[in-house]
């Protein structure tokens, strides 16, 4: 307790009676400057040895001083997927819980998309897409309408149990972003991939091009329609035989 | 309030009262704050032009000085070595910005706090306006010492100084001008009277006071 630590600052203030927070700054480390500081000599790195040397004396990361490394012991395995999509999971227990609480809003003219999920919390990242699942479905009482990236066959039973309404619909990269923007003014592309094309034909996946679905949406684009009659041309075309 | 420009025959200035806001002129004084600010501000003052010549930079060739062994002297390599006279510095100062960073909302807090530090010494005052009539430095010299103001900082609410008043005013030592916008924290304390017109006053009311519904973030 010295009597050197107080200040008498009550009278005005200046540029010659100001101070730092007592505690907000550190004295600075000074290696090599004298026995009494503490670090003089060899500055805090012992006696010789790699550790002592200047430059960097440390071998380089993973290093296990020759022996074979934990990442060279294993052999590598399999490929990564340049196609492969991670949907954004949602349970029908979490949207129900939305609901009940009042964060979620559905009708079938504005039904939930990736954007609502996105602003109200249910969802912090929609990743390459929503993809609605059935857990916890025996919680959903009201009926919802959701447009997501895919559906699981459980969750499109429940909702459409209690009058609901699923539909998948196709977002690549930007559509996705623009979904979650609110962003309208650019058109949102069609599925091009074969595998896409025939799973968002399909009535079973309630895909948003499927004959069915484009009957029961409320809000179709002209150009759907136009998809959708396109794309299941195949069915009933038959190749001339010789 | 306050007058510079010598008032009409029965006005008193002291008539008029200036409501001033208690978020920028009231704010209770932190002078560890201000610390932060003038040093800030001292920091980026800093020419940061000082150099020396490393041992690669001093003129010399590399040819080695003496052999390595045989001589019965310590082992040598080029002249330039900083161990010899004549040799380069090792880790000498080389030219560097010495300017650093503070958060912006700490610098507000700062001019907030110096203000109210002025007001606290009852030596920030408001006018109606800093329109002096004349460039005579006597005249200004004389009704500053009429006026009793010595070390004063006049601040404008203007775009630009007014002509009159930094004329008059730029040879004196005691006395400076500046506006609103180029106002820092340092100043504020260095000077020991502030001087502000009311445009001045509402500049600062408008930058540093309390916005309502601040802080939401939407998407």
């Amino acid at each position: 307790m010295s009597a050197a630590r107080f200040r008498a600052t009550s009278g005005r203030v200046h540029l010659f009676n100001l101070h730092p927070a007592p505690g907000s700054q550190h004295t600075q480390k000074r290696l090599g400057r004298g026995r009494s500081s503490g670090l003089g000599k060899t500055s805090g790195r012992g006696h010789k040895g790699q550790k002592a040397r200047s430059g960097n004396g440390k071998p380089k990361a993973g290093f296990e001083g020759g022996q074979t490394t934990i990442s060279k012991l294993f052999p590598k395995r399999g490929f990564v997927n340049a196609n492969g999509k991670t949907y954004a999971a949602i349970n029908l227990d979490k949207i129900a819980h939305w609901v009940e609480q009042g964060r979620l809003k559905s009708t079938p003219e504005e039904p939930i998309t990736a954007r609502e999920l996105v602003l109200s919390g249910c969802i912090h990242d929609p990743h390459d897409g929503v993809k609605l699942l059935g857990s916890g479905a025996e919680q959903l009482k009201v009926p919802i309408h959701i447009v997501p990236s895919r559906a699981s066959k459980s969750a499109i039973r429940a909702v459409e149990q209690l009058g609901g309404s699923v539909f998948c619909r196709y977002y690549n990269r930007l559509s996705l972003y623009d979904c979650v923007k609110g962003r309208t003014d650019r058109v949102a592309a069609a599925p091009t991939r074969r595998e896409d094309i025939m799973w968002y034909t399909d009535w079973r996946n309630r895909g948003y091009l499927s004959e069915k679905s484009i009957a029961k949406m409320p809000v179709v684009e002209e150009r759907w329609r136009e998809l959708a009659t396109q794309l299941t041309k195949f069915k009933s075309q038959e190749f001339e035989k010789k | 309030m306050s007058s510079l420009i010598r008032p009409r025959q029965g006005h008193n200035p002291s008539d008029q009262l200036a409501e001033l806001d208690p978020t920028v002129f009231a704010h209770p004084i932190r002078r560890d704050i201000l610390h932060l600010c003038v040093v800030h501000f001292l920091d980026s003052l800093r020419q940061g032009s000082a150099n020396t010549k490393t041992r690669a930079e001093v003129r010399g060739s590399g040819r080695k000085i003496r052999p390595q062994k045989g001589s019965g002297m310590a082992r040598l390599g080029d002249g330039q070595s900083p161990m010899l006279v004549g040799g380069g510095v090792a880790f000498g100062p080389k030219p560097r910005d010495f300017s650093t960073k503070l958060p912006r909302k700490v610098i507000q807090m700062g001019m907030r706090v110096g203000l109210s530090a002025r007001v606290k010494e009852h030596r920030l005052r408001v006018v109606e306006s800093l329109d002096w009539p004349g460039f005579k430095t006597k005249d200004m010299a004389q009704r500053l010492s009429e006026l009793g103001w010595e070390k004063t900082l006049f601040v404008t609410g203007r775009d630009a100084v007014p002509v009159g008043l930094s004329r008059s005013s730029s040879n004196l030592q005691r006395v400076d001008v500046t506006t609103a916008d180029a106002l820092n924290v340092y100043d504020l304390v260095k000077w020991p009277q502030v001087v502000l017109d009311v445009e001045a006053v509402e500049w600062m009311e408008r930058k540093l006071g309390k916005r309502p519904g601040e802080g939401s973030t939407v998407l």
